[in-house]
């Protein structure tokens, strides 16, 4: 089964993608915020990787940053969750080494299909 | 939405069947931003002393941005929409475009409260206007702060984005060129995934693989991309569809797709934007006619809308009675309770086995087993209990912003200190002290600290400081509101109790009984009503809540100096340290923090004053009794009951308890012993009883009815109005006996109901 990680500070995203996420036959892994996420993904593999941008302790863009300077993670697929309007973010996201992002409002159907598109 | 025109889904998305139904999680989601609005409240009232505080913008935008982000998943769009507008005035301040003035703190603290109705709002109802009305606001701000003017919504191309050619269904010839950047692969994307979703848009008459480029072995960086496809297909999609594919890397490879036998029909955007318009026009059309229909049928039908109606509200009900009835524990509490369980699991399995093997010589041994299952009973006892606990620090934030708004709409100068915000409590107490601690402290912000030229020239400083203080005092919680305002004035509060006929003209009252008669119901010192604080009731309604939850409150008051007003409430309503004893042939429970000591009551001791009561005298003080026979309302036979005639009337006791603020002698035939009782509540089961705060079960199994000794204290204020219909001057403690006895009396059928 593919594992996946599910950064985000709030329980009830994290709830809602795990939910969505386990329904479709993936496995779940979740953390907090970007440093919990680090701390995780040196224990665990994983195929891929969905987090939030912003979070306290470590924000989403610094995981990335972090991810991609690790060899056994840097073509790990992660995709970001974003929200409209902040197209700055998702740049930044994008320059850090993010494989896609998912736009906020959640939608299970769309995250499901988002992760057939990148996952190998 | 999913656009329904994907031509195929994706390749691993063979569950598209599958209805995720989120709903479940919306809960977690309410509770989650209940928690956010609160921080961004007591964010915002810090932003206030520290507008630069660059990690507190960032969490209060965090909190913002998380309650949008979930809104949007949860379809409230209105919640979604003004947390959006909220989070871009947020982040003008977090990107320093913009300051934290106090006008832009006043309109984001106003929308802390149009945020609190939206969550509470029907997901399908139309933006309320005081929110578009903030939203206006706020948009206004970041014109005049903003260069650029900029407060069109970014997202506007949300809506359009993936609308696909609506009726190209024709079958496409594309020729689609993908070329990577070298860089591709540092951001995690493997090309083959690409190319198969591709692939699976259409069927591949040809694949071309560019390998050009590739260098040799010795200068290949493994890291780097040098590859390049192009891709032939047939497909019924839109161009857009098959670029949707390269989505994610269209900043990481150059992308071509071209027709090669053009399609039968342009499908360009004005087109296409004009066939969702005809849509959309058509789609209102049926709304209308459907709406015709039911007006048509709506006679007939009201009652069952109706119906929906209330059935809609009682589910809403469930809901938030789910919510009130969840709480949150430490872990650690939630360990500590597993390990006494298990501990007293041990202890339970080593009793049974030394009954088991009973022989006599064990029975030491048995008592010790049971004494420390006894203790870990105890401490169970204890630590459930403290997961009930709450610090009062969650209601005492609370008032910085009820004192912020005061201050803001009476010009005043207002700071609130708060004190031992640690001091935990049970958390239904918590919630029964939020409307009275609302009053007092609206009352010392409305009606108790002065306007700053008043203040100045009564020679105060300027700034007015209301103080909350909670702590532990004797096995009690105090809850402690002081300000340092005008205090009250005995001379106004004795004027009003005489016009609303509380107190006789010739009266004679200490300051400190006058100023208790704030708390009677329907006085209010003050003449005009303001709109916050406004109300003739209130401090009633602090007495009435304070002594549902067994407290007292007290008032000090000086004018000129400022009041203070002592809440004293128990530790906790369902467990309490009781005093057994003996009435007739029936047991009382009598609260032992309450019982100041017990005397022997010889019949010579009482002094019966004419019609007027006893009293007996302690120490040369008159200390008024009462009869608990006669309050029960037993029978002669059962008050004496289990009494020898050879000891009759003369091995009775005195329990001196404190009943509010006075001293009242129960009359007891014996003690029985202390010990802890669980409270029940009687309001379930029977209509509250008064002077009785509820019953317990006793080891033998029999209900014996607990005193409410603090309610007894209810006599005083009896003995207060008693000048009035007997326009007498203040009873004297013998008289208010006398009401008690009417009190007594009238409770008396009740009681015995119970009995």
């Amino acid at each position: 089964m593919r594992k996946i990680l599910i950064v985000d500070d709030s329980v009830s995203m994290r709830q809602m993608v795990g939910f969505t996420l386990r329904q479709g036959g993936y496995e779940v892994i979740e953390a907090e915020h970007g440093q919990d996420a680090l701390n995780k993904l040196a224990a665990v593999m994983v195929d891929l990787i969905l987090t939030d941008l912003n979070m306290p302790v470590m924000d989403g863009i610094t995981l990335i940053r972090n991810v991609r300077k690790q060899p056994a993670l840097k073509s790990k697929p992660i995709l970001m969750l974003t929200t409209e309007g902040l197209a700055a973010k998702k740049e930044e996201g994008k320059a850090a080494g993010a494989t896609g992002w998912i736009v906020k409002p959640f939608d299970p159907d769309k995250l499901l299909q988002t992760l057939a598109k990148v996952l190998p | 939405m999913i656009p329904t025109s994907y031509c195929k889904p994706w390749p691993r998305c063979c569950h598209n069947a599958m209805k995720i139904d989120l709903s479940q999680f919306r809960q977690t989601f309410l509770l989650e931003s209940a928690d956010h609005i609160a921080s961004m409240e007591t964010g915002l009232l810090h932003l206030r002393s520290a507008p630069d505080d660059a990690e507190l913008l960032n969490s209060i935008f965090r909190s913002a941005h998380s309650i949008k982000g979930g809104a949007g998943s949860f379809g409230m769009k209105n919640l979604a929409q003004f947390t959006h507008s909220l989070e871009n005035l947020l982040d003008r301040m977090r990107s320093l475009e913009m300051k934290a003035t106090d006008e832009v703190i006043g309109v984001l603290l106003r929308s802390i409260d149009v945020l609190r109705n939206l969550l509470d709002a029907d997901a399908d109802a139309a933006m309320p206007a005081d929110a578009l009305k903030l939203i206006e606001c706020i948009a206004a701000l970041m014109h005049v702060e903003s260069t650029q003017a900029a407060a069109v919504p970014e997202d506007s191309h949300q809506q359009d984005s993936p609308e696909p050619a609506a009726n190209a269904r024709e079958v496409n010839l594309y020729k689609v060129e993908f070329r990577p950047d070298r860089e591709l692969f540092s951001s995690g994307t493997n090309p083959i995934v690409l190319l198969r979703n591709l692939a699976a848009m259409g069927t591949v008459s040809c694949c071309h693989l560019h390998a050009e480029e590739l260098p040799t072995l010795a200068d290949l960086d493994a890291e780097q991309c040098y590859l390049s496809w192009s891709v032939e297909l047939a497909s019924v999609c839109a161009e857009a569809e098959l670029r949707e594919v390269f989505e994610f890397v269209e900043h990481l490879a150059e992308i071509r797709i071209s027709r090669s036998v053009a399609p039968p029909q342009p499908s360009s955007a004005p087109a296409q934007s004009s066939t969702a318009a005809a849509k959309l026009a058509e789609r209102s059309a049926s709304d209308d006619q459907l709406a015709i229909i039911e007006r048509r049928k709506s006679p007939v039908d009201d009652r069952r809308q109706s119906a929906v109606v209330d059935r809609r509200q009682l589910s809403a009900k469930t809901t938030a009675g789910g919510e009130s009835g969840s709480i949150r524990v430490a872990i650690d509490k939630v360990d500590r309770l597993i390990d006494l369980v298990g501990e007293l699991v041990i202890a339970h399995v080593m009793t049974a086995q030394m009954v088991e093997d009973f022989e006599p010589s064990c029975l030491p041994k048995l008592r010790e087993a049971v004494a420390a299952m006894e203790r870990n009973t105890r401490e169970l006892h204890e630590r459930v209990m403290a997961v009930r606990m709450l610090p009062v620090g969650t209601l005492f934030q609370k008032y910085t912003r009820t004192v912020y708004d005061i201050a803001q709409s009476t010009g005043k100068q207002i700071r609130l200190e708060l004190r031992g915000e640690d001091t935990e409590i049970d958390k239904s107490m918590l919630e029964l002290l939020g409307d009275p601690m609302t009053h007092l402290v609206r009352n010392a912000a409305d009606h108790g600290i002065e306007a700053p030229e008043v203040r100045l020239a009564a020679g105060k400083p300027a700034e007015g400081v209301i103080k909350l203080n909670a702590f532990h005092r004797a096995g009690r919680i105090v809850i402690e509101g002081s300000d340092d305002g005008a205090g009250i004035d005995t001379e106004v509060v004795r004027r009003k109790a005489i016009e609303r006929g509380l107190i006789g003209s010739e009266a004679q009252l200490s300051n400190e009984q006058l100023n208790m008669l704030i708390f009677e119901p329907g006085f209010s010192t003050k003449t005009e009503i303001s709109d916050l604080s406004g109300r003739g009731v209130g401090m009633d309604v602090v007495k009435r809540n304070v002594q549902q939850m067994n407290g007292t409150v007290n008032l000090i008051s000086e004018k000129g100096r400022g009041s203070t007003v002592t809440i004293e409430l128990p530790l906790t309503l369902a467990i309490l340290e009781g005093l057994l004893v003996r009435v007739g042939d029936r047991t009382l429970v009598l609260p032992l923090l309450s019982v100041i000591e017990t005397v022997p009551l010889r019949d010579d001791k009482i002094v019966r004053l004419a019609e007027k009561g006893e009293v007996v005298v302690i120490r040369e003080e008159s200390i008024p009794l009462l009869r608990l026979t006669r309050f029960l309302g037993l029978t002669k036979e059962a008050a004496s009951a289990g009494i020898s005639a050879r000891e009759n009337g003369n091995r009775r006791l005195a329990v001196i308890v404190e009943a509010g603020r006075r001293k009242v002698g129960l009359v007891v035939d014996e003690l029985l012993g202390q010990q802890q009782v669980v409270v029940k509540s009687l309001e379930r089961n029977l209509h509250r009883i008064g002077g009785l705060m509820g019953a317990t079960i006793l080891g033998d199994g029999r209900v014996a009815p607990i005193v409410d000794v603090t309610g007894l204290g209810a006599l005083d204020l009896f003995s207060l109005q008693v000048p009035v219909n007997n326009s007498q001057q203040v009873a004297p403690p013998a008289q208010s006996v006398r009401a008690a006895k009417t009190t007594e009396r009238n409770r008396g059928g009740t009681a015995h109901e119970l009995v």
